[in-house]
């Protein structure tokens, strides 16, 4: 009897969290990362609670951390994307224009059909950034009530940037030749900035990167570089990858050679030839001259 | 019993044990009909009687056994080529109610033509391509590969991911005179040319791509406008489609291997094993030339996912790609993806002094 009642409470307060969150996800409040959760989640098996609940599968797309997609089945049999065993990555796309928005208006793109070319949105991705304007970077400064000094002299850690983005330690994003406000609005923290002061949105980083990289747009735009899916027709149906879902623009360069992507794990490697016991001979390759 | 041959004997009464030994051929022509390899059919059936092939018809009807009939029908299809209309949907609906049985769910066979105004083309960032392997396993998920791992042969990658060592520029080397070892330089020997002390390594196993000294070339089925393979088929199974793309009628072809001793791109696989292909990695949406399930002893290759592409969509290689390097389109539209490509960027093609002409564009920034 104490056994059910405990399963019973459990369930509840599981149930009472999913409400939580399908409420905070339908009020337009940022749910800090489910896909975060759902991951962490995953490993830690055979409590009552979670095993009630479906397994959710969520594989990244081009990088880790950037854009993820959670498994799903459209129809039987057929997924909207399945993912890597090995490395989470997703690997193949049953439906392409799943999650995307509309772009929205782009200069050089008058030929596309209305609604062809899609995004997915990424401020929805950026955890903290509703914080950004409201919490922190709201033009009034920190506030103290009553409006006196810490009680104690014990020396009181301040959240900064640095400790928000770790990535942020790294940041050579031209070499030191840009800062913060370089990108980021200086009043509204919620934005991006292009070059007259007017905020860009962050689901339109491509206006904001364009302003340095003006070929990279281009070409972008005439989807020679940049990742796409959809339809192969110039004019068929598309969804666009945005800059910041492969570059990590606070850290773009992680090694010597990486093209301005961060180094990934690989796939595993073919089979070995028949009667191979192993590759060993292609590491020891003799120098041919 | 190994996972592989339980994995066999579940795919369904084609996939037979090549541990058992060879019956002579049965007089019954029913029980020939239920044989599974594609040589002992047809061996046993030069040694019939000519009477017993011209029952065909009645065998079909009075067989309760629907595979068998099938079998039947399948064995004695025409060269994709030569069907006619009619008959392209009787193999299509033949070929669906046989997958749909074995693989345990709806399986469509696309027979969709070539567009007018279409000629496929393909272009690769070679500067961009970070070798992480993602458009092999891509291609593998959409194209039903066999993808076993016990016996050699089982996986079947269309895709190879070659890694080359990177070239160097030396600025001190620059007045480092002549030959070398190189042969004739001009300007010194500041240049260390790509590929010299490696000539390309297919398992490489690092935790982390791109790695620093290395570069990637990935590799598969160029599309040939002159394509060797379908030169030198001598059953003519092999063709090129009126949209570019060089295709397999996997029914007709005998496993000769001529083409794959032809094609200078190691593009082309043999079935050595009988597929591998678990129920639910089956991807059921296939095509005719494309990717519908194989059959042991029959050669296949990239078609650029025939089933895809002629409904409008990229390939899954190009949507797999993280960093998008692999770019598709129409050649003959000037304002594709590849048209662009061709105007505006460095472009080469592999092997082009053997005139083979491939819609496989390299092409750097």
């Amino acid at each position: 009897m104490k056994k059910l009642a405990i399963t019973a409470l459990i369930l509840a307060a599981s149930g009472g969290v999913l409400f939580a969150v399908s409420a905070a996800e339908k009020s337009g409040a940022p749910a800090q990362e489910p896909a975060a959760q759902a991951q962490q989640a995953a490993p830690s098996e055979g409590k009552p609670a979670e095993s009630a609940a479906p397994q959710e599968v969520v594989c990244f797309e081009s990088r880790k951390g950037a854009s993820e997609v959670t498994q799903r089945e459209i129809s039987p049999g057929w997924p909207n994307v399945k993912c890597s065993p090995t490395t989470g990555a997703a690997l193949w796309y049953g439906d392409p224009f799943d999650g995307t928005v509309p772009m929205g208006k782009m200069p050089g793109l008058e030929n596309i059909p209305e609604g062809h070319a899609l995004v997915k949105p990424r401020s929805q991705k950026l955890a903290i950034l509703p914080m950004c304007a409201t919490a922190c970077h709201n033009g009034v400064g920190p506030q103290f009530t009553p409006p006196t000094l810490p009680k104690d002299k014990k020396p009181t850690p301040i959240p900064t940037m640095e400790g928000l983005l770790p990535e942020l330690k790294e940041f050579q994003h031209g070499r030191g030749r840009i800062w913060c406000l370089d990108c980021h609005h200086t009043t509204q923290r919620n934005k991006l900035v292009d070059n007259f002061g007017d905020p860009i949105d962050f689901d339109q980083s491509q206006l904001l990167c364009g302003k340095c990289h003006g070929d990279k747009l281009r070409d972008w735009r005439d989807g020679i570089h940049g990742k796409r899916i959809g339809e192969w027709a110039s004019d068929g149906k598309k969804r666009w990858f945005l800059c910041t879902e492969c570059h990590n623009p606070h850290n773009v360069q992680q090694g010597e050679r990486n093209r301005g992507f961060a180094q990934l794990q690989p796939e595993p490697p073919p089979q070995t030839p028949k009667g191979m016991q192993g590759m060993k001979h292609e590491l020891v390759h003799p120098v041919a001259h | 019993m190994t996972v592989t041959e339980d994995m066999n004997s579940q795919a369904g009464a084609e996939r037979q044990d090549t541990q058992v030994p060879r019956q002579p051929a049965p007089a019954d022509p029913s029980r020939v009909a239920l044989k599974t390899s594609r040589r002992d059919f047809l061996k046993s059936g030069g040694m019939l009687s000519l009477s017993s092939l011209m029952g065909t018809a009645a065998l079909m009807t009075e067989s309760d056994d629907a595979q068998a009939a099938i079998e039947w029908a399948e064995h004695f299809q025409k060269n994709y080529r030569l069907m006619t209309p009619e008959e392209k949907a009787e193999a299509r609906a033949r070929l669906e109610r046989r997958y749909s049985e074995e693989y345990g769910k709806k399986v469509t066979v696309d027979t969709t033509e070539a567009q007018p105004g279409v000629l496929m083309g393909y272009a690769l960032n070679i500067r961009k391509c970070i070798g992480c392997r993602r458009c092999v396993h891509a291609c593998v998920a959409e194209n039903n590969q066999s993808r076993g791992r016990n016996r050699p042969g089982e996986k079947i990658e269309w895709i190879q991911v070659l890694r080359m060592e990177r070239g160097k520029f030396e600025a001190e080397k620059m007045n480092h005179g002549y030959p070398e070892g190189l042969g004739i330089q001009v300007g010194g020997n500041a240049y260390t040319p790509v590929g010299q002390v490696l000539e390309g390594q297919y398992h490489y196993t690092p935790d982390l791509v791109p790695e620093k000294d290395a570069t990637y070339m990935p590799i598969a089925c160029m599309q040939c406008e002159k394509p060797p393979c379908v030169k030198v088929c001598p059953v003519r199974t092999t063709y090129r489609e009126p949209d570019g793309v060089v295709v397999i009628d996997y029914n007709w072809c005998i496993g000769c291997r001529m083409c794959m001793g032809a094609c200078p791109y190691w593009a082309r696989r043999l079935n050595v094993t009988n597929p591998v292909l678990p129920k639910e990695e089956m991807n059921p949406v296939t095509h005719y030339l494309g990717n519908r399930p194989r059959m042991r002893g029959v050669v296949e290759k990239c078609h650029w996912c025939l089933q895809r592409t002629r409904h409008g969509r990229y390939p899954a290689c190009v949507e797999a790609c993280p960093v998008g390097a692999r770019k598709f389109g129409n050649l003959l539209d000037p304002n594709s993806e590849v048209s662009l490509i061709l105007a505006r960027k460095n472009v080469f093609r592999l092997k082009a002094e053997l005139n083979t002409f491939p819609k496989f564009f390299y092409f750097y920034d």
